[in-house]
C-alpha cells in the first residue's frame, strides 16, 4: 500500500479544517504514504452534475469522461481520507458533488441485477476527519447523517480493512485545548492508518 | 419550493409539476426556485465564510433565497436522491442560505444551545426518488431524508409538521409505479 488520496473540502486556508488537512497529510507522509493532496476548492472542482452527465450516468466507461482525471486519482488510491467540516448536517456541497460526479457506476460500484456491488475495493484504508459546529447530542438527534453516510454508504463500496471516523463535535464552543487535542489525535490516528 | 434536477424531462420534474398543481388547487401562494435553471452556485466561498458569523452582512450573497425562506410558512424540497443524499446543488443551497441569524441562532461564547431561526416554517416536506431500494436506503440510514426532516426541521417552528414521499428503485420503475407515486405525492400535498 503506497498511495493515499486526501480529499479536502474547505475554502479557507486559515481554517481549522486546513490545519486538520495539513496534519493528516504530514502524518500519512511520515508513515511512508505517497499522498495525493486534493484541495477541491483550489482545484476549482465543479460539484454540479449536469443534465448530460445525468443522462449518461449508467453508461459505465463513457460516464467517466467528464471527470476522467479524478477517476484516475481515485482508482490509484489504497487509502481514501476525506477532510471536511460538517455544514447543516451534511458534507459541504463541493464534497457531496465529488460523490455525485466521480463515484460513478463502474467506478465506485457496479450494478449487477439491480444490486450494488462494491468497486472501490482497492481502498484498504478509509478515514474521515471532520468537525461539527454543534455538540454530539444535537447531531445525534438528527441521526448524524454525515457519520451514517460515511460509515455505511462510502464504506459499503470500499469494504476497507480499517475505517476511522474522527470527529470534533461542538466546534462553536471548543477552546484551544480541545482543538489542539483533536489535532494531536488526528496526527496519531493518521500515522497508524 | 426548492427544486434541484438538471433534466426537464426527469421524473423529478413530474413530481414538481404534481406538487405545484396541488398547491395551486389549494390556493397557496407559491415561489419555486429551480436551482439548475437559475444556475445557482452551491459552493460556499472563502469570501462568504469570512463573514459567515456576521449576522446581517452574511445575508448579502444569498439575499433573495433568504427572503424566500423568511417569507414562507411551508418549505418543500423536490429532488432526486443521489448517493443516498441530496444533490450537491441542493446541499449547497443549505450551506449558503441556512446561515446564522437566518436558520439558527448561535449560542453566546459562554455556552448554551443553538436555537431555531425559521420559526415561520410550520410545515416541511421532501419529495424525492432514487435508484436504491427501500431496504438498501434504510440500511444506509437514509442520510438525505435525515438531513432535511431532522436537521432542517430542528431550525423550524416548534412542532413543525413534516411530509415525505420517495419512489425507491427507480431503475426498475414502471409507468404504473411512477403514476402511483405521483398520486401519493398529490395526496400528501392535499394533506399538508
Amino acid at each position: 500500500m503506497t498511495r493515499a488520496l486526501v480529499l479536502y473540502a474547505h475554502p479557507c486556508p486559515e481554517s481549522y479544517s486546513a490545519a486538520l488537512r495539513a496534519r493528516t497529510v504530514e502524518a500519512l507522509r511520515g508513515r511512508g504514504w505517497e499522498v495525493d493532496d486534493c484541495d477541491l476548492h483550489a482545484e476549482g472542482f465543479d460539484p454540479v452534475l449536469s443534465a448530460a452527465e445525468r443522462r449518461g450516468y449508467h453508461e459505465a466507461g463513457a460516464n467517466e469522461a467528464p471527470v476522467a482525471g479524478y477517476v484516475q486519482r481515485l482508482r490509484a488510491a489504497q487509502a481514501l481520507v476525506m477532510v471536511f467540516p460538517v455544514w447543516n448536517y451534511g458534507y459541504p456541497a463541493i464534497l457531496k458533488g465529488f460523490l455525485d460526479r466521480v463515484f460513478l457506476p463502474g467506478v465506485s460500484f457496479d450494478l449487477v441485477d439491480g444490486a450494488v456491488r462494491p468497486a472501490l475495493t482497492h481502498v484498504r484504508r478509509l478515514a474521515a476527519v471532520t468537525t461539527y459546529g454543534g455538540d454530539r447530542v444535537r447531531a445525534a438527534l438528527a441521526g448524524d447523517p454525515p457519520r451514517r453516510h460515511f460509515l455505511r454508504s462510502v464504506r459499503h463500496v470500499c469494504r476497507p480493512e480499517r475505517t476511522r471516523y474522527l470527529a470534533l463535535y461542538g466546534m462553536n464552543l471548543a477552546g484551544d485545548a480541545r482543538r489542539e487535542a483533536f489535532l494531536a489525535r488526528v496526527g496519531r490516528e493518521m500515522g497508524a492508518l | 419550493m426548492v427544486y434541484a434536477h438538471p433534466d426537464p424531462g426527469s421524473f423529478s420534474a413530474a413530481v414538481l409539476a404534481t406538487v405545484t398543481a396541488g398547491l395551486d388547487a389549494r390556493g397557496a401562494e407559491v415561489r419555486v426556485r429551480d436551482l439548475y435553471a437559475e444556475g445557482f452556485e452551491p459552493r460556499l466561498s472563502a469570501e462568504e465564510l469570512s463573514r459567515y458569523l456576521d449576522e446581517g452582512p452574511n445575508r448579502a450573497s444569498a439575499a433573495r433565497e433568504i427572503a424566500d425562506l423568511e417569507w414562507c410558512d411551508t418549505l418543500i424540497f423536490v429532488y432526486p436522491t443521489w448517493w443516498y443524499g441530496l444533490p450537491a446543488m441542493l446541499k449547497g443551497w443549505l450551506d449558503r442560505v441556512m446561515v446564522p441569524g437566518v436558520a439558527f441562532r448561535l449560542p453566546p461564547p459562554e455556552g448554551g444551545a443553538i436555537r431555531p431561526g425559521l420559526r415561520n416554517v410550520t410545515t416541511l416536506a421532501a419529495f424525492t426518488s432514487g435508484g436504491a431500494s427501500r431496504w438498501l436506503t434504510a440500511l444506509m440510514g437514509a442520510p438525505g431524508r435525515r438531513t432535511l426532516l431532522r436537521g432542517v426541521r430542528s431550525c423550524c417552528a416548534r412542532g413543525c409538521r413534516t411530509a415525505f414521499a420517495m419512489h425507491y428503485g427507480m431503475d426498475r420503475s414502471t409507468d404504473e409505479s411512477r403514476a402511483a407515486h405521483l398520486r401519493r405525492v398529490a395526496r400528501k400535498v392535499a394533506a399538508l
